[in-house]
């Protein structure tokens, strides 16, 4: 461990360290729960639906108002200078940044804490793994804990998880005000005015139109293999059942595709979804995207000039 | 009633808005599916486009909107051949009701999905908004209007996928099973929408009663060839004919009370139709499935079921009634272990635990509304195999098994079939062998003969009446209500409403005091088909007493005058389900009714003094 630092501590800091993590990690998921569950009288269908991505496009905050294609270059454009930071502080920054975006967008922040846990396992594996696997430098500080000297702890692996997680967070924050503000047609149309081809435009609202019902007929089938005694084991029969199930959900699939052309045809579809002219340009959106960008350019070079970057 | 080369019922002025000759086409694998049709379509027609599955009538339809191209012979939309610019401006103008909503609803929102269209038709956003919010109020989703479509229920995308079509204003309408999945209260809307409908419309279904409500002209298809063109009138009041090509729903008609129909000449009425054969009930020693007080909520805090309390005895056949959202699902739910509330679930007087609960589908049994939920193998033979095996049971007992429930559906020789290309009544079959197999106590099923045609219908009926398994029935069917079960559970907003016997439940229905199921206009129809069915002509020498101008020879006068005529009579008659004898009342006396050219035949009779006169 040339020239690196060592601080020795016992094990059972490490242990409580990370039973504080999960403690929190298991009271936020809680605490959403709590938030998101309200009662509700079963006057209608029970609704399986998966969330939707513009739950909330019929607000009037200004980034309601603010047309699409700046909104998509400047959140972007922010997006990425945000992840060419090298500090955490930089990234918490970010995170500041991005949930004032959410609370002028006036969006629900439970949503967004919901799309932050969900987030939230698979970045909590990198505290752990890369301040174990970091490369030791002479100028790293390690903490060693008892009994496991053999996997020292660095402090500077820890600080670029923190940095990874804090820009994601930032970045995942931003995608609420980006995709929920406007509805998803009016989206992918900006995307196409911005060069994004048509037809890729209209795969992804055909896709994200037709998740749902594809959820729901495999949650159905999934439910009438269930009921006659399949329990998913680790064996061959498994395995064969399984892929009697997926083909079957191919097949179905396969087989809407076909009737939906048919449905599109007969309606006068001709190649192109037709897109209403949406776009209407003022001074405030060129000004507002300027702003979000130079705060990101200005975010980058206070990382790089005042912070130094790890 | 076999007239190949007859023509259309209804007369009509100028050209056809449809003229097909000699059409056929063959799909690529060389199925024959169309085989010479000729058929003429007025602006303005109605018609039923019936007949079996395979016949043809969804390969008919995919010509008419130019979705399949016509491989041979001719097939002309307003004058013009269905091709090129034509085609393209007669998909603007005939609009499709594809089966699956889900099919026709492929935009984000609702309101681009009624865009869709008019923006294809070239109409300006501006003039298109207004159309798009009248089509969607037309259809009762005015609030809806900025909702993704799978948001709605079956019912409502229904009606959104009618309003996407009615937003452009089509000249012809052509659905495709449109009640298929439909509970009754969204029915009835449907029928209303297209009641108003001025168009011409066509129609494919296996709901005569449906078809009768809303068209006039009936083109029965078989085997690519249009086998009858006549009248619904005449369609329906022939059963001979209907069941000759699967179409005779009349064990449907056979419960109505002849007492109450409108038929005048009905007379000598036999005693009223008894109820419906019902399996009887065994003594209830205990109950096989037991909730006390039970309670679920969904996690996002929908309350589903609210302390219901049910207890099903051995051989009880039970339905369970009440609207969209009522708990019938949840319910279902749970008494097969796939969800599990608050409250005490019991199994032959022993209350379950989660772990217990997760085994109860070795007791319980259940059938989809829709078989390819539960259709997943490559052979029928493994399909119902499936279970049995999940069970443990060694291989000679399994493929008993699998003897033994595809022999009581009927489907004995299919074990090597693809349970994919087989038609719907027999995949609802195949699903139902699939439960047998496991030989369960408690067999549910859920909406059994949704999209059925009428023979497959009829069969299921027989094979269901033949089980002897405590069994859960969900359905909108009145008709299925009172042939398979004793007792009605009525659920609404996750209460149980009512738990009586059937008949006082339908007794319920009758009176409108608790209308789940009633269609109203079926209920009307139905008595009306059942009177053309039994109507008939008979001459027989009757008296009038009448007052009209007539001749003596060379004298013309007026008087009332009395003769007896000899010319037929419409009857309507009664009789047995099982005997062709019938009976109706001889009309004896005087009567009076049109007597078209009477006025004009050479009249002898004695002159009284006071005017009067007698042959």
């Amino acid at each position: 461990m040339g020239g690196a630092e060592l601080i020795h501590l016992p094990l059972p800091v490490l242990l409580g360290a990370l039973l504080v993590l999960a403690g929190c990690w298991l009271l936020a998921l809680k605490m959403l729960k709590l938030a998101l569950a309200g009662e509700q009288e079963p006057q209608q269908e029970r609704d399986w639906s998966v969330p939707v991505i513009d739950a909330a496009a019929g607000g009037s905050s200004i980034f309601h108002r603010w047309d699409v294609r700046f909104k998509l270059v400047a959140l972007l454009g922010f997006a990425f200078l945000v992840v060419a930071t090298r500090s955490p502080w930089s990234a918490l920054v970010a995170i500041c940044l991005s949930f004032s975006a959410v609370l002028l967008a006036g969006l629900p922040l439970a949503r967004s804490m919901r799309r932050l846990l969900a987030m939230s396992g698979f970045l909590a594996m990198f505290l752990l793994i890369m301040p174990l696997t970091a490369v030791p430098r002479p100028a790293d500080t390690l903490l060693v804990f008892s009994g496991l000297e053999y996997l020292p702890f660095n402090l500077r692996g820890l600080q670029l998880a923190l940095a990874i997680i804090g820009k994601a967070c930032a970045v995942a924050l931003l995608m609420e005000p980006l995709l929920a503000t406007a509805s998803l047609p009016r989206t992918i149309e900006g995307l196409t005015r911005l060069g994004v081809p048509e037809k890729v435009g209209q795969m992804i609202l055909l896709a994200h139109r037709y998740l749902f019902v594809f959820l729901e007929e495999a949650r159905r089938m999934a439910t009438g293999m269930q009921v006659r005694g399949f329990r998913r084991r680790t064996s061959i029969a498994t395995l064969q059942v399984m892929g009697n199930y997926l083909g079957m959900l191919f097949v179905r699939s396969f087989e809407r595709t076909h009737r939906v052309y048919d449905a599109m045809q007969s309606r006068g579809y001709q190649g192109r979804f037709p897109a209403p002219a949406y776009f209407a340009v003022s001074v405030s959106d060129w000004l507002l995207a300027a702003s979000w960008l130079l705060l990101g350019l200005a975010l980058l070079l206070f990382d790089r000039l005042w912070l130094g970057g790890v | 009633m076999h007239d190949l080369n007859r023509l259309p019922p209804i007369d009509f002025d100028g050209p056809a808005q449809f003229e097909l000759r000699e059409l056929h086409f063959a799909y690529p694998n060389g199925h024959q599916a169309l085989r010479g049709i000729d058929l003429s379509i007025a602006a303005g027609d109605r018609i039923a486009l019936v007949g079996q599955n395979g016949s043809g009538k969804s390969t008919l339809i995919k010509h008419l909107n130019g979705l399949l191209p016509v491989q041979q012979g001719e097939l002309v939309y307003q004058g013009q051949p269905l091709s090129g610019d034509q085609l393209q401006q007669a998909r603007l103008e005939i609009g499709v009701l594809f089966q699956d909503p889900d099919d026709q609803l492929f935009c984000s929102t609702l309101y681009d999905d009624v865009c869709f269209g008019l923006l294809n038709q070239g109409i300006a956003l501006e003039t298109a908004e207004p159309l798009v919010r009248r089509s969607l109020a037309a259809v009762g989703l005015e609030a809806l209007i900025y909702k993704p479509s799978h948001h709605l229920s079956y019912g409502q995308k229904k009606r959104a996928a009618l309003a996407c079509l009615l937003a452009m204003q089509p000249q012809v309408l052509i659905l495709d099973e449109p009640t298929a999945n439909l509970d009754p209260g969204q029915e009835n809307i449907l029928v209303e929408l297209l009641r108003a409908f001025q168009g011409t419309l066509i129609c494919i279904t296996h709901d005569l009663l449906f078809a009768y409500e809303l068209c006039q002209r009936a083109v029965v298809l078989d085997k690519g060839q249009v086998h009858h063109d006549y009248t619904m009138a005449e369609l329906v009041s022939h059963p001979p004919s209907m069941r000759e090509h699967g179409l005779d729903f009349s064990f449907r008609l056979a419960g109505l009370s002849t007492q109450e129909m409108p038929a005048q000449q009905a007379c000598n009425l036999p005693p009223e139709t008894p109820p419906s054969i019902v399996p009887e009930l065994k003594s209830p020693v205990s109950a096989v499935v037991e909730l006390r007080d039970y309670q679920f909520s969904y996690p996002d805090g929908t309350q589903a079921l609210r302390g219901v309390d049910f207890a099903l005895q051995a051989g009880e056949s039970v339905a369970i009634v009440g609207e969209n959202g009522a708990g019938k699902t949840t319910l279902l739910s749970c008494l097969m272990g796939i969800q599990g509330g608050r409250g005490e679930h019991l199994l032959e007087g022993r209350a379950l635990d989660k772990k217990q609960r997760q085994l109860l589908w070795r007791k319980v049994g259940m059938v989809f509304q829709d078989p390819a939920d539960q259709l997943f193998c490559a052979s029928c033979a493994e399909e119902v195999a499936f279970g049995p095996r999940q069970l443990g049971l060694p291989a000679a007992e399994v493929a008993r098994r699998v003897d033994a429930a595809l022999q009581r559906v009927r489907l004995d020789a299919y074990h090597d079939r693809v349970p994919l290309h087989l038609s719907g009544g027999e995949r609802k079959r195949l699903a139902i062998a699939t439960v047998l197999s496991m030989e369960p106590e408690l067999l549910i099923l859920d909406e059994p003969t949704a999209g059925l045609d009428p023979q497959g219908e009829e069969l299921l009926l027989e094979i269901l009446k033949e089980l002897s398994q405590t069994r859960i029935l969900v359905t909108h069917d009145p008709f299925l209500v009172a042939e398979l079960t004793q007792r009605t559970l009525v659920l609404h907003r996750g209460q149980v409403l009512e738990d009586y016997p059937t008949a006082a439940f339908l007794a319920d229905q009758n009176q409108k005091a608790l209308n789940l199921l009633a269609v109203g206009y079926k209920q009307v129809r139905s008595r009306e088909i059942l009177e053309l069915q039994h109507q008939h002509r008979h001459s027989h020498r009757h008296r009038h007493l009448h007052d009209h101008p007539h001749r003596h020879g060379d004298l013309v006068h007026s008087h009332p005058h009395e003769h007896e005529h000899d010319h037929p009579h419409a009857f309507t008659h009664v009789h047995g389900a099982d005997s062709a004898e019938h009976c109706h009342r001889p009309l004896g006396g005087f009567h009076e009714h049109n007597h078209p050219g009477h006025e004009a035949e050479e009249h002898t009779h004695r002159h009284g003094d006071d005017g009067t006169s007698r042959d």
